[in-house]
């Protein structure tokens, strides 16, 4: 499956800030299975600093600083991305045997599972989603399955609302509201998953705009997306799930970058002096190549 | 004032009735096991020098021994009052014994070289996980114990610090046990929190008891200050390096002993807003442009520190600190370093020591256990009631919901299946520790001693040469209670200074030694656009409360003329009215009696411009400014509002007159006791603002209509007039005579004119951004503001002359605060967007 990508981003303010600076996070992580066929970042205007680097997990940041004030920032990210999907993933591992396995890897690298075990700022350790997710993370059910099932979970329990919850709602009080969007349900999952000793990250990324012919259009289509990766034992290794589709993320899902939550794969964030309000406005489109091919635009 | 007792060793004196308890108290003192106490069984030359110190004590309060306490406690509490308020959070949390611990050379020498075994150690296994991970690869300590830790920097993983020290002061919670083994506690990598406690302990005790330490041969502990110094100035690139301490700020609960450490230190104390990154290069933002800082000793958290680098979310960072500190900056200490503190750490330090040293640690650690291995899960959940279970990461986990430390035997059966239920799920979140019994030391309790069990703090720093030093002695805490002697109590709540005993130490008070060598200065430290706000601010609060209650004095004079009804006097009409326009009284208040008025705008709350609102501006101002006030203004800002009673006019009038001399008394400290620097400038500049638009409100208040004689009479009282006005013009107040003197007669120091002529004075004293020659904009406006005053007749003065005064006195103040502070619009915003479905 070959995708075109094409993501513009505007930030306008009311009136101009000083010594803004951003982070942007939108250029792909080179992950297992998908081939990125050349990237585009186009920043307007241009900046005084432009520095990319990978890291500090899974994710490639692009640091730009503007030595001018700022009224408006549009940043568009293009690029096409060959999605070759992992097998269906088997069972793997009871979660008894994956919780010890994980936690004696030796490895403190971005693709161990050690950095996903523990709490981050915004997905932490919460008992009550722990308890509530107990009963689909048996320790002696295979971890494929009960991760599925936990999925399902909050498939069917939480309602979809993209007027519930803002970027900065805590997961926890998403939780107790049973709704939000795909970045509540992904760091609910995450969090239910840990709490029980299981690595879990959380993933940011693109959905195909258009579904296959005869199925639905997935939901979060139209801007970015969140998901879950559960690591599922060394044979294994990291398997995406989509809690918000109630699908495994394969080769629907583009990945663009893995961290603890939220914040180490954001978007874009930053610091600028001025007290203006901000506006900001997204637009993703995900086509097939061979779609593109055919009508041109 | 200790000859005598120097010398009163046990077999002196004794004789038919035994030791006296005068001379000799500790000759009483009998711990229940004297093997495991620290005077019992300390060698004959300490011995002397704990009954030395004793008698010395006890002499000096002519046997009294609990009159001590209220007496340290007041130096301590004078010795701090420049960096804490009292009642507030601030405040210093325990008290300090008068008791210190005395501790034999040869018993500390052996503790210092295990201390820097250690800090060596810590170095090396940091500079592993943000270097080569050769120690998690080989097996040697798990991934899992250093991504667990809140303080692991992931983002920092392959970069050296600058200097090459990832640690450059370090500090160590110790325990003696019963047979006088010393035991590790805990690592503290960020901060070493209590150095300053440690400073100020022993400063406290030797004011206290005059040349006694000394006489007994206590090792000093001035060259440890100095050497951290040196040695965070060697790591930095230019060779007279500015230094500064990066301090969360005012509310943050070590922020009276950051503030002493910066001033003991000669270091800037500064905020993250002061400070600004250009071109990789750090800058505080000053009243003379910025300036470049060279190593920043940092009381902030790893994740705190550049929002660009960590948590965006953070307010208290620097944009870019990160990139500064890759190109050259020196962070003390490196952010990161904190990863060792977990205390899943010393379960693998006995190893690491041997793999990474070659030799085992020469003081050992309580002995530890991380639950992430399934051997030790099972040996600890075995041994639980022996054991103190932990959480690894000091967060709050399943059966510690507080993240606090609990004695396995203190479980009941509930609370140890909900830690064995927790365990099961995340084993990694659990270590649990021998329980350490601790030795005993003597200390003073209601005048009698006594055993307690205690916990010491040590403290290390790196030399110029990067050599590690002891602080030669330390802060130890002990407990309240008798009973508590095992490492459970933690830090107990009785603070005592802790003394390295050396008969080679010099026997002269510290006081008398000269430093090795010390550069003459002259120039004040760094003022920052910050400190020069609140020094101008201060001033102004200052002086607009002193204003108030000169007005709210001749307002309850009035009532000898006017009696209790104000309509009956035109003069309290005018200054009610002013009184209100100052926020002093609320707008409705025109039917209030002469005593609620005053009442009001002397001890109201919810009126802004109250003196004791205005007071309680000043001294959360004067929080901010430790380090730039002498600890006399300190005090004298510090005092509560004078009693009175509400209702009385004649006890207001008493506290009016107590508040109009006490802020006479701290005009008179500023001005006589600041150094003539940029800070006093900035003070004296925002008191005498204040002044002239207090004066011109006032003359405002006067004018409307005719005013009388007692009107006018009331206004001379604002400026202080009467006597000069009197001797001036022998006869009752005119108002033209009396306008040229409040306004226009540079002469009068309580007059607007002569104000205006210090503020120009001030203004072109403080060094230019640029040096193209011409006045900056604040002094080209208070030139025309003073020329003008001199081309003004006061007998053709109008009011709408005195508006427009106003408005260009706005209009300075204004001017110097775009000049010269930080505008609101320059502290860090924030984009935080939301770009998903």
């Amino acid at each position: 499956m070959i995708y075109r990508v094409r993501h513009t981003s505007t930030i306008s303010y009311a009136a101009p800030v000083t010594q803004a600076q951003f982070n942007l996070r939108l250029v792909p992580w080179p992950w297992p299975g998908q081939e990125l066929q050349g990237c585009q970042l186009r920043i307007t205007p241009t900046p005084a600093l432009r520095q990319q680097a990978p890291g500090p997990y899974c994710v490639n940041t692009t640091h730009i600083g503007f030595a001018r004030p700022l009224a408006k920032l549009e940043v568009t990210s293009e690029f096409t991305m060959a999605i070759d999907p992992p097998p269906m993933p088997t069972d793997g591992p009871v979660d008894a045997r994956l919780r010890t396995e994980a936690a004696g890897v030796a490895d403190l690298s971005v693709m161990s599972p050690v950095p996903y075990l523990f709490a981050s700022r915004i997905a932490g350790i919460d008992d009550e989603i722990g308890s509530w997710a107990a009963p689909h993370l048996l320790p002696e059910a295979g971890v494929v399955n009960s991760v599925s099932s936990l999925m399902a979970a909050i498939h069917a329990e939480f309602t979809y609302s993209t007027t519930a919850t803002t970027s900065a709602t805590p997961p926890e009080e998403a939780f107790a509201r049973r709704e939000g969007v795909c970045q509540d349900f992904a760091h609910i999952m995450v969090m239910a998953l840990r709490s029980h000793g299981i690595p879990a990250a959380y993933v940011s990324g693109y959905l195909r705009t258009l579904p296959p012919p005869g199925k639905p259009r997935l939901v979060g289509a139209d801007a970015m997306h969140a998901w879950v990766n559960v690591w599922c034992g060394q044979d294994l290794g990291w398997v995406g799930f989509d809690p918000t589709n109630n699908c495994l993320a394969r080769e629907d899902h583009i990945l663009i970058g893995m961290g603890r939550d939220y914040a180490d794969v954001s978007p874009i964030d930053g610091t600028f002096i001025g007290n203006a309000p901000q506006k900001m406005q997204s637009a993703v489109d995900v086509t097939l190549a061979e779609e593109s091919a055919l009508t041109p635009s | 004032m200790t000859q005598g007792f120097t010398h009163g060793g046990p077999s002196a004196e004794t004789d038919l009735f035994g030791p006296d308890p005068g001379t000799d108290p500790l000759a009483y003192y009998r711990p229940q096991d004297p093997g495991a106490d620290l005077f019992a069984s300390a060698s004959a030359t300490t011995s002397a020098a704990w009954r030395a110190f004793a008698g010395g004590l006890s002499s000096q309060c002519h046997c009294d021994l609990a009159s001590l306490q209220p007496y340290l406690d007041s130096l301590v509490e004078d010795l701090g009052l420049a960096f804490r308020m009292t009642g507030d959070e601030h405040e210093r949390p325990w008290p300090l014994n008068p008791m210190p611990i005395f501790i034999d050379a040869d018993e500390w020498e052996a503790i210092s070289a295990g201390l820097i075994q250690r800090a060596e150690l810590l170095e090396q296994v940091i500079a592993d996980i943000y270097g080569p991970q050769k120690l998690v690869q080989g097996g040697q300590l798990p991934a899992a114990v250093i991504s667990g830790s809140d303080n692991f920097a992931r983002r920092l993983v392959g970069r050296k610090p600058t200097g090459g020290h990832f640690l450059h002061v370090y500090a160590v919670d110790l325990a003696r046990g019963p047979t006088g083994e010393w035991r590790v506690l805990a690592d503290r990598g960020r901060f070493p929190v209590g150095i300053g406690y440690a400073l100020e302990n022993r400063q406290a005790i030797g004011r206290a008891t005059g040349g006694l330490l000394a006489s007994v041969g206590v090792r000093r502990q001035g060259g440890f200050f100095d050497a951290f110094r040196q040695g965070l100035a060697a790591s930095c690139e230019r060779a007279d390096p500015r230094m500064a301490l990066l301090t969360p700020g005012r509310f943050n609960q070590s922020y009276p002993e950051q503030a002493l450490l910066a001033r003991h230190l000669g270091f800037s104390l500064v905020e993250g807003r002061d400070l600004t990154v250009r071109d990789g290069r750090l800058f505080v933002r000053t009243i003379a442009g910025l300036k470049r800082i060279d190593a920043l000793w940092r009381w902030l958290n790893t994740r705190d520190i550049d929002p660009l680098a960590f948590d965006a979310r953070s307010q208290i960072g620097v944009p870019n600190l990160i990139t500064a500190a890759e190109q050259g900056l020196v962070l003390a200490n490196w952010p990161g370093a904190g990863v060792v503190e977990s205390r899943a750490m010393p379960a693998f330090l006995p190893r690491l020591a041997r793999t990474l040293l070659g030799e085992p640690l020469k003081l050992p650690n309580a002995a530890t256990w991380w639950c992430g291995g399934e051997q030790e899960r099972e040996h600890v959940l075995a041994n639980l009631d022996k054991l103190v279970v932990s959480s690894a990461f000091r967060r709050p986990i399943t059966g510690l919901p507080d993240g606090h430390t609990r004695a396995g035997a203190s479980l009941d059966a509930d609370d140890r299946a909900e830690i064995e239920r927790g365990m099961a799920l995340r084993p990694m979140d659990y270590t649990a520790q021998e329980i350490v019994s601790l030795s005993t030391t003597p200390v003073l309790a209601d005048g009698r001693f006594e055993p307690r069990g205690f916990t010491l703090r040590a403290f290390l720093a790196r030399d110029d040469k990067g050599e590690w030093v002891v602080l030669q002695g330390g802060f130890a805490r002990v407990s309240e209670q008798g009973n508590l002697r095992t490492s459970l109590m933690g830090m107990g709540d009785i603070a005592t200074d802790v003394c390295v005993v050396d008969p080679a130490a010099p026997k002269v008070p510290a006081e008398v030694l000269k430093p090795a060598k010390l550069e003459i200065r002259r120039e004040q430290g760094l003022l920052s656009s910050q400190a020069a706000d609140n020094l101008f601010w201060i001033g102004r609060y200052g002086e607009r409360a002193h204003q108030t209650v000169r007005i709210i004095r001749a307002l309850a004079e009035q009532v000898t003329t006017a009696g209790q009804t104000p309509a009956a006097s035109s003069t309290v009409n005018r200054l009610a009215n002013l009184l209100r326009s100052l926020g002093a009284v609320p707008a409705k208040s025109e039917n209030w009696s002469l005593a609620r008025l005053a009442g009001t705008a002397l001890g109201s709350l919810e009126q802004s411009g109250s003196v004791r609102s205005l007071a309680e501006r000043e001294r959360g101002i004067a929080q901010l400014l430790r380090d730039w006030l002498t600890r006399d203004s300190w005090r004298s800002i510090q005092r509560t509002m004078p009693k009175y009673v509400p209702g009385d006019l004649d006890s207001m009038t008493l506290a009016c007159d107590r508040l109009v001399e006490r802020h006479a008394a701290l005009s008179w400290l500023l001005a006589d006791g600041m150094s003539r620097g940029p800070a006093w400038r900035f003070l004296d500049m925002g008191l005498r603002l204040e002044r002239g638009s207090m004066v011109l409100q006032a003359a405002q208040a006067v004018v409307p209509g005719s005013a009388s004689a007692s009107d006018l009479s009331a206004l001379l009282d604002l400026v202080d007039g009467q006597a000069l006005y009197r001797s001036r013009y022998l006869t009752m107040p005119y108002i033209a005579p009396v306008f040229d003197m409040v306004l226009l007669d540079p002469a009068q120091p309580r007059g607007l004119a002569h104000q205006l002529v210090r503020i120009e004075e001030h203004l072109a004293a403080i060094p230019p951004l640029d040096d193209n020659g011409m006045p900056e904009p604040p002094v080209r406006l208070a030139r025309q503001l003073r020329v003008r005053l001199e081309g003004l007749d006061a007998n053709v003065l109008t009011g709408a002359d005195l508006d427009s005064l106003r408005s260009d006195l706005a209009a300075l103040s204004e001017a110097i605060s775009k000049r010269y502070f930080l505008q609101e619009d320059q502290s860090p915003g924030k984009s935080h967007v939301r770009l998903l479905a």
